[in-house]
């Protein structure tokens, strides 16, 4: 179908892309929460891949290099744009289709609420957060991520959950 | 703490099952492509690039080796296959006036010279040439009068024509004239 196998006869790009795009779109998504902007993060992942090729052979665990880039370019990217201008299309997303149209007007005012408290955490309980979303990640990954220990991981989970839930209590009881 | 509970739960598995569009692999793989491709197509360019100049370089360094060298006098195995006037010669013979200047003030400096000084008119060149001839005796003046008679003088070889020539002699001769012709009037 493309002959990028011939530009990298040692790399499998295609297969690199089968395995591992929807991995990268979600953590990417998980920061950008825009389908269109983890879209251009996935594709400049793989566009850094073909630019290190000659590199590629040394890299120890392509599955955590790979989930680095792309939160790496997702965080940066966060920067120019305000993930909370993609927060009513995404809540509108999730929010249950099955309820009347009052209360799902409740539930995405508490999805905004949930949203909007995650945004005021410490950043590396955020980031814990948002990765421990992902659930092919386990806590080893994560910590390789975020260059913590595990252990530490747990913590910053523990505490970025519990403060979350204190805060939106203390809002209104995430109602 | 129920609710907050289950909406943190919600958030977080609406961003877990976050789906990407299903073209999306196939945009991935044709940009992957594309910069594959630009990337081959930017290194030939930058070989051919670099060949290019290379040659460049190479036809500067040899235009400038030639210049210099024909700047240069000949050097010593030029000038001992010819003899040295007939170099000389025929190197000067094919020179304009004004390059006949260049060549003699020094040899390295000549190409210069001859670059930078303008052509002499029809008349400047003559005189430079004649300035330039070789010198010959001047040719010989005529006799006087006195010089011719003095010739045939000595070439007749007459005492009395010899006498005359003595300026006291011939006073002497003349007074005796005068003397002898009174003496017959009175």
């Amino acid at each position: 179908m493309f002959s990028t196998k011939r530009a990298l006869p040692e790399i499998d790009t295609v297969a690199l892309v089968e395995s591992y795009s929807r991995l990268l779109f979600r953590v990417a998504h998980s920061v950008l929460r825009s389908r269109a902007e983890a879209e251009d993060v996935v594709q400049d992942v793989f566009v850094r891949v073909i630019e290190r090729h000659s590199s590629l052979q040394t890299i120890r665990d392509m599955r955590v290099w790979l989930v680095r880039i792309a939160w790496n370019l997702a965080l940066d990217r966060r920067r120019r744009i305000r993930p909370e201008q993609m927060d009513k299309s995404f809540v509108e997303n999730i929010a249950s289709n099955s309820i009347p149209a009052d209360e799902r007007m409740a539930e995405a005012q508490r999805m905004n609420a949930v949203l909007h408290e995650m945004e005021r955490l410490p950043k590396v309980e955020r980031h814990i957060l948002l990765l421990s979303a992902i659930e092919e990640l386990g806590t080893a990954e994560m910590a390789q991520i975020v260059g913590r220990s595990e252990s530490a991981v747990r913590a910053l989970l523990f505490r970025a959950r519990t403060r979350l839930r204190e805060r939106l209590e203390a809002r209104g009881g995430g109602r | 703490m129920k609710n907050a509970e289950e909406a943190i739960g919600k958030v977080l598995a609406g961003l877990r099952d976050a789906e990407a569009s299903p073209d999306m692999e196939r945009h991935v793989l044709a940009a992957i492509e594309a910069r594959a491709s630009q990337r081959t197509y930017t290194k030939s360019q930058w070989a051919w690039s670099v060949a290019l100049a290379s040659m460049i370089a190479a036809s500067l360094f040899f235009a400038i080796v030639a210049l210099h060298r024909h700047g240069q006098p000949p050097t010593k195995a030029q000038r001992s296959a010819l003899p040295t006037e007939a170099v000389v010669d025929s190197q000067q013979a094919l020179l304009q006036p004004h390059e006949l200047i260049a060549s003699a003030i020094t040899p390295v400096r000549a190409a210069i010279y001859q670059r930078k000084t303008p052509p002499v008119s029809v008349y400047e060149s003559m005189l430079l040439r004649d300035m330039r001839a070789p010198s010959h005796p001047a040719p010989v003046a005529p006799l006087t009068e006195e010089e011719k008679l003095l010739l045939r003088a000595i070439h007749t070889g007459d005492p009395q024509v010899i006498a005359m020539l003595n300026p006291e002699i011939r006073a002497q001769q003349e007074a005796k004239s005068v003397a002898e012709f009174q003496k017959f009037v009175e």
